[in-house]
C-alpha cells in the first residue's frame, strides 16, 4: 500500500478543512436552521461548514493523485514553547502581576530559539519588562498590578 | 468666500500655541499607541477621557481626534518593520510592507505609508470642510440591503486578494466567514460556537487573530528555518522612495485615498474594509500582479492612503449628524457631553470655533505626523538590526500586552496562542491569511446585513434589486465575477482547441 | 480538642481584629473598579466619572478595569470572586438584574447573594423615539398604528437583552402591540438606522438620544421614567401618555464581593454621598439627564431583587433568550 500521500500538503489541507468544517456543521446542527427566506442561526454556519468540507474533499482528492510535499524544516520546539509560553503569562497576570508574567513570558519564549544566550537573555528580559513598565503602565496607564498587591 | 473664510477661522484658531501643543500631544500619543500592537485608540481615550475635563473642549477635542487618527498612521510601523499589525487597518500593509523590510526596503515602506497617509488625511480634511453634511445625508441611504450588497461585492473581489492557489484563498475566506460566526447571533441572540464559554459570547476579538496568525504564527515559522536566518537583511539600499517608488505609488495613492474616503463616510463598515479593498484593487489594475505579495510598493501606498482617508471621514457622522459611527466616534460624543456641548448638527453654527477649529487642527495634525515619522525612518530601519533572538522574545511581549489591553482578558491571550498554532499550521500548508483576515472581518457584517434585510422586508429577497444602491452593487458585483472568470474560462477553451 | 477549639477562636479573633483593624485605615492602597463592559457605554461613564471624584475624596488611586463579555456576566463573575476587602468593587447596572434570566449563571454567582450592595448611584430613564416621519405624534397613536398592522412597525435595538430591547418589551407588553424587532449591535447603529428611517421606533436610554432629540432629527413621544424629565420638560412620561404602569429605568450602583467588612461599606458610603452631590457630578449627570439616586444600604438590596423580578417576568414574556 502506497502511504505517500501521508507527506503531501494538499492530503492535510483537506484533512484539516474537512475536521473544522464537519465539527462545524455538526454543532450547527443545534441551532435553528430556518429557511433560506428566513434564516435562522444556524444557516449560516451550516452553509459555510459545509463549504469547507467541498473544498476538504477536493484537497484530498488532489493530494491522494500528487503533489506537492511537507517540507521538513520546522521546529517544534519552538511550535510548543512559543504558545505555552504566552499561556504562562495568561496565567500569571492576573495572579503575580505585570512584572513576573512579562519576566516569565520573555524568558520562557527565548527558550523556543536554539540561539538563545541565558545571560543575554536574562538582562535583555529586565530591560525589555523595565521598557514595558515604563511605557504602558506609567505612560498609558494601563490598569495592572506590577506585581501582585503592588500598582 | 465662506469656506475659505471658514478655514482661516479655523486654522487661527488651531494654531493657538495651546491647541498647537494638545494637537502635538494628540498625535504623539495616537503615534505610539499604534505602533504597539492591540492596544488602541479606544482604550487610550477612555483612559485619557478625565484628563480632559480641564481642558476647553476645543483643545480637549483635537488632542483626542490626534491620539485617533495618530493611531493609524503608526499602527503601520510596525506591520512594514515586523509583520505585526499594530492596528486592525494595518493588516494588509503587513502583506507588501514587510516582504519590502525583508528585501531592505523598510525604509521607502515607511516613508510612502507616511505620504500616503499624508496626502489622504488632506482630502480627508477638505472633503468635511466641503461636503460634509450633505454626505452624511447619503450615507443615511445605506440601509441593511445596501450594505450587504456592498459587503457581498468586497466578498467576490476578495478572489483576488488569492496569492498563488485561488481554491485556497477561498477556502480561507469561508474559514475567515466561520470563524467570524463565533459568539452571541445578533439576530437570534444565540450563543453559537462558545462552547460554554462566556468570553466567547462576544465573538473572538480582531486582534487576538491577527496577532495569533501573523505574529505568532510567523515566529513559529522563523525559528523553524535551519539557520533561524536573520529575518530581516542587513543591506539597507535607500531610506527614501526612489523616483520610480513615488512614481508607481501616486495611483494607488489617489486610489487608496478615494476608496478610504467613500468607506469612511459610511457608518456601517469597520476600519479594515477600506485598505482591504484598496489593496484588491490595486492588485486588480497593476501591470504586474505577481508582484503583489512579494513586496510591491503599491500594495503599501494605496491600503494606507485608505485606512487614513477612512479615519478622517469616520468624523463626517459624528460631526454633522451627532451620530456615532464606532466606538471610538462614541467616546467622542461623550467627551463632548461632558464638556457641556450637545452634538449634533448645530455644532457647525453654534460653535463654529469646534467644527472648524477640529477639521484644521486635524490637517495640521496629519503635518505634524508626517514630519515626526520621516525623520524616525532611520531609527526604525536601525532597530531591524537588533539580532533575531532578541527582536523575537521582544515581539512576542508586545504581543501579549496588546492582546491583554483589549478587554484584560486573559483567556484572549490563551485563545492567540491557539491561533499561533494555527496560523503556523495554515502557513505549512501553504494557506495565504490575508484572505481568512478578510472574511472574518465581513463575515459577521454580512450575515448581520443580510438577515435584517430579509427581517425588515418581511422575507421578500426582492429589496437588494428594487432599492438602486443596492442594485448598483449586485451589477458591480456580477461584473467583477464576469471580468474575473472570463479570461480563465478563455483560457481553457484554447487548451481545448489546442 | 479543646486546645485546638481555642486555637481556632483566638485565630478568629485576631483575625476579626486585624481586619477590623485593616478596615479603619482602608484604603491603605488602590482600589480596582471592575466595569463589566468596554469603554464608552454608560456604565464607564458613569464609573470614571465617580471613580476621579472618589478617588481624590479617599486619598488612594482608583484603577478602573474593563472586564467586559456577555452583557456584563464576564466581569461580574471575575469581581464575585475578588478578595473580601474592599478593594475591588464592581459597576452595575440593570443589566445585573436582566442578566440571571439571559444567561445560565449556575456554578458562576448570584447577583444577589454573591455581592453586598455599597450604593446606588444614579438612574436615567429611557424615552421613547420614533423617525419624524412617522405619522404618530403621540404614544396612543403610535399604538393605534402598530395595531393596525401588528409586526410591521420597525422597532430597533442594541441587541437581544440589551435596555433598549427591554423597555420595548415592556412596552410591547403592557400595550398589547406587536412590533418587528429588529436587533442591532449596539445603541449607536440602531439609533443611525432609525434617524436614517429605516426603522421606526426606538426605546433609547434618554442619555443617548437627547442630542438627537434636540436638533429634530428624533420626534419624543415619551419618557419612561417615573416624573418627567428635567431636559425634556414638554415631553410626557410614557404613564401618562396612555401606558398606565410603564416605568423602564436604567440604574447604576456599586457593590463589593460578599463578606466585605461593614466599615468599609460604611466609609464608602459616606465617601459616595459627598461624591454624589459634588458640583461636578451633579452637573455631569444633570447634563446627561440622569438622577443623583440616594438609597440605604437595605433599600438597595431591596431595590435589585425587586428589578430582577419585574424584568424577570418581561424576558419570560417575551420569549427573549441568549443562549
Amino acid at each position: 500500500m502506497n502511504l505517500e500521500f501521508l507527506e503531501r500538503k494538499d492530503f492535510w489541507s483537506g484533512a484539516m478543512l474537512i475536521v473544522i468544517g464537519g465539527g462545524a456543521v455538526l454543532i450547527a446542527r443545534n441551532y435553528q436552521f430556518g429557511s433560506s427566506l428566513r434564516m435562522g442561526p444556524g444557516y449560516f454556519p451550516t452553509v459555510l461548514g459545509a463549504m469547507l468540507v467541498m473544498f476538504g474533499v477536493y484537497f484530498v482528492i488532489q493530494g491522494l493523485r500528487s503533489g506537492e510535499k511537507l517540507t521538513s524544516s520546522w521546529s517544534l520546539r519552538a511550535l510548543i514553547i512559543l504558545p505555552l509560553s504566552l499561556v504562562l503569562f495568561g496565567l500569571l497576570i492576573d495572579r503575580a502581576g505585570f512584572i513576573p508574567a512579562l519576566l516569565a513570558l520573555i524568558i520562557s519564549s527565548a527558550a523556543a530559539s536554539t540561539q538563545s544566550k541565558p545571560i543575554e537573555v536574562l538582562a535583555f528580559a529586565v530591560f525589555l519588562t523595565a521598557i514595558c513598565v515604563i511605557v504602558f503602565v506609567w505612560a498609558l496607564g494601563l490598569p495592572y498590578e506590577l506585581i501582585a498587591g503592588i500598582w | 468666500m465662506d469656506l475659505f473664510n471658514n478655514l482661516i477661522f479655523g486654522f487661527s484658531e488651531a494654531l493657538s500655541l495651546q491647541n498647537l501643543l494638545y494637537c502635538f500631544i494628540g498625535v504623539l500619543v495616537g503615534t505610539l499607541i499604534g505602533v504597539l500592537p492591540g492596544i488602541g485608540p479606544l482604550g487610550t481615550i477612555a483612559i485619557l477621557l478625565p484628563i480632559t475635563y480641564g481642558v476647553p473642549p476645543v483643545a480637549a477635542m483635537i488632542m483626542l481626534a490626534g491620539i485617533y487618527y495618530g493611531a493609524q498612521y503608526g499602527g503601520s510601523t510596525t506591520a512594514i518593520l515586523v509583520n505585526l499589525p499594530g492596528e486592525t487597518s494595518a493588516v494588509v500593509t503587513c502583506i507588501d510592507g514587510h516582504q519590502m523590510a525583508q528585501q531592505g526596503r523598510a525604509g521607502p515602506a515607511l516613508a510612502i505609508a507616511a505620504i500616503g497617509s499624508f496626502f489622504a488625511g488632506t482630502v480627508g480634511t477638505l472633503l468635511i470642510a466641503l461636503f460634509g453634511p450633505p454626505l452624511a445625508d447619503v450615507a443615511l441611504k445605506f440601509g441593511a440591503p445596501e450594505y450587504f450588497s456592498l459587503m457581498l461585492m468586497g466578498l467576490v473581489a476578495a478572489a483576488v486578494l488569492a496569492q498563488g492557489d485561488m481554491v485556497k484563498s477561498i477556502a480561507m475566506v469561508v474559514m475567515g466567514l466561520l470563524l467570524g460566526i463565533i459568539g452571541t447571533d445578533v439576530n437570534s441572540g444565540v450563543q453559537r460556537f462558545s462552547f460554554g464559554f462566556f468570553e466567547l459570547t462576544d465573538g473572538i476579538g480582531f486582534i487576538v487573530v491577527a496577532v495569533g496568525v501573523f505574529a505568532i504564527g510567523e515566529i513559529v515559522s522563523n525559528l523553524g528555518e535551519a539557520q533561524e536566518r536573520r529575518v530581516l537583511a542587513n543591506k539597507v539600499s535607500h531610506l527614501f522612495p526612489t523616483l520610480q517608488d513615488l512614481k508607481k505609488s501616486w495611483g494607488p495613492i489617489l486610489r487608496g485615498t478615494g476608496i478610504g474616503c467613500f468607506f469612511g463616510v459610511l457608518p456601517g463598515t469597520g476600519p479594515s474594509i477600506a485598505s482591504f479593498s484598496s489593496y484588491m484593487l490595486e492588485k486588480k489594475v497593476a501591470k504586474n500582479p505577481d508582484e503583489f505579495g512579494r513586496g510591491a510598493i503599491q500594495g503599501v501606498a494605496g491600503p494606507e492612503a485608505a485606512n487614513n482617508a477612512d479615519a478622517q471621514c469616520k468624523f463626517i457622522p459624528m460631526l454633522t449628524l451627532g451620530l456615532p459611527a464606532s466606538g471610538v466616534m462614541a467616546l467622542m460624543l461623550g467627551a463632548l457631553t461632558i464638556q457641556g456641548i450637545q452634538p449634533g448638527p448645530q455644532v457647525m453654527t453654534q460653535k463654529p470655533e469646534l467644527f472648524w477649529g477640529l477639521i484644521a487642527s486635524m490637517w495640521i495634525g496629519n503635518l505634524l505626523l508626517v514630519v515626526l515619522n520621516l525623520p524616525l525612518i532611520g531609527l526604525w530601519v536601525k532597530l531591524l538590526q537588533v539580532p533575531y533572538r532578541l527582536l523575537f522574545p521582544a515581539i512576542m511581549a508586545f504581543s501579549a500586552i496588546g492582546v491583554f489591553s483589549v478587554n484584560n482578558s486573559a483567556f484572549e491571550i490563551h485563545l492567540t496562542a491557539l491561533f499561533g498554532v494555527l496560523g503556523f499550521i495554515w502557513m505549512r500548508l501553504g494557506f495565504p491569511l490575508a484572505p481568512m483576515l478578510l472574511g472574518f472581518v465581513l463575515g459577521p457584517m454580512m450575515e448581520e446585513y443580510l438577515r435584517r434585510a430579509m427581517l425588515m422586508s418581511g422575507g421578500d429577497p426582492s429589496v437588494f434589486i428594487t432599492r438602486p444602491i443596492s442594485l448598483a452593487f449586485i451589477i458591480a458585483t456580477i461584473l467583477i465575477l464576469v471580468v474575473m472568470v472570463a479570461p480563465s474560462v478563455r483560457k481553457q477553451r484554447e487548451a481545448f482547441t489546442d | 480538642m479543646t486546645f485546638r477549639s481555642l486555637l481556632v477562636k483566638t485565630a478568629g479573633v485576631l483575625l476579626a481584629l486585624t481586619t477590623a483593624a485593616a478596615a479603619q485605615q482602608y484604603p491603605t492602597k488602590p482600589i480596582r473598579l471592575i466595569i463589566p463592559f468596554p469603554p464608552g457605554g454608560s456604565n464607564d461613564v458613569v464609573g470614571r466619572l465617580i471613580a476621579t471624584q472618589l478617588s481624590e475624596r479617599l486619598g488612594q488611586q482608583i484603577v478602573v478595569d474593563n472586564r467586559s463579555g456577555a452583557g456584563g456576566v464576564v466581569g461580574t463573575e471575575l469581581a464575585s470572586h475578588a478578595p473580601k476587602d474592599g478593594y475591588t468593587l464592581l459597576v452595575i447596572s440593570i443589566a445585573h438584574a436582566v442578566n440571571p434570566w439571559l444567561y445560565d449563571l449556575k456554578g458562576r454567582y448570584d447577583p444577589l447573594k454573591s455581592f453586598t450592595p455599597v450604593a446606588i448611584l444614579a438612574s436615567g430613564p429611557n424615552v421613547m423615539v420614533v423617525n419624524p416621519g412617522v405619522q404618530a405624534k403621540t404614544v396612543k397613536e403610535l399604538i393605534a398604528l402598530a395595531k393596525k398592522s401588528p409586526g410591521k412597525v420597525g422597532w430597533a435595538s442594541a441587541g437581544v437583552g440589551s435596555f433598549q430591547h427591554l423597555g420595548g418589551a415592556l412596552f410591547e407588553l403592557q400595550a398589547g402591540v406587536k412590533f418587528l424587532h429588529v436587533p442591532f449591535k449596539g445603541g449607536g447603529p440602531a439609533m443611525i438606522d432609525v434617524v436614517a428611517g429605516h426603522n421606526q421606533v426606538m426605546f433609547s436610554s434618554l442619555v443617548q438620544t437627547t442630542p438627537q432629540i434636540q436638533s429634530g432629527k428624533l420626534r419624543p413621544l415619551g419618557v419612561g421614567g417615573k416624573k418627567r424629565s428635567a431636559i425634556l420638560p414638554d415631553v410626557p412620561t410614557i404613564a401618562e401618555a396612555g401606558v398606565p404602569d410603564y416605568e423602564a429605568t436604567n440604574w447604576w450602583g456599586i457593590v463589593a464581593p460578599a463578606g466585605v467588612p461593614q466599615a468599609v461599606v460604611d466609609r464608602l458610603r459616606k465617601e459616595i454621598a459627598a461624591v454624589q452631590t459634588a458640583k461636578p457630578v451633579l452637573d455631569a449627570f444633570a447634563r446627561e439627564g440622569a438622577d443623583i439616586v440616594q438609597m440605604t444600604q437595605p433599600e438597595f438590596a431591596a431595590y435589585m431583587a425587586s428589578e430582577m423580578a419585574k424584568w424577570g417576568k418581561v424576558v419570560k414574556a417575551s420569549g427573549m433568550k441568549v443562549q
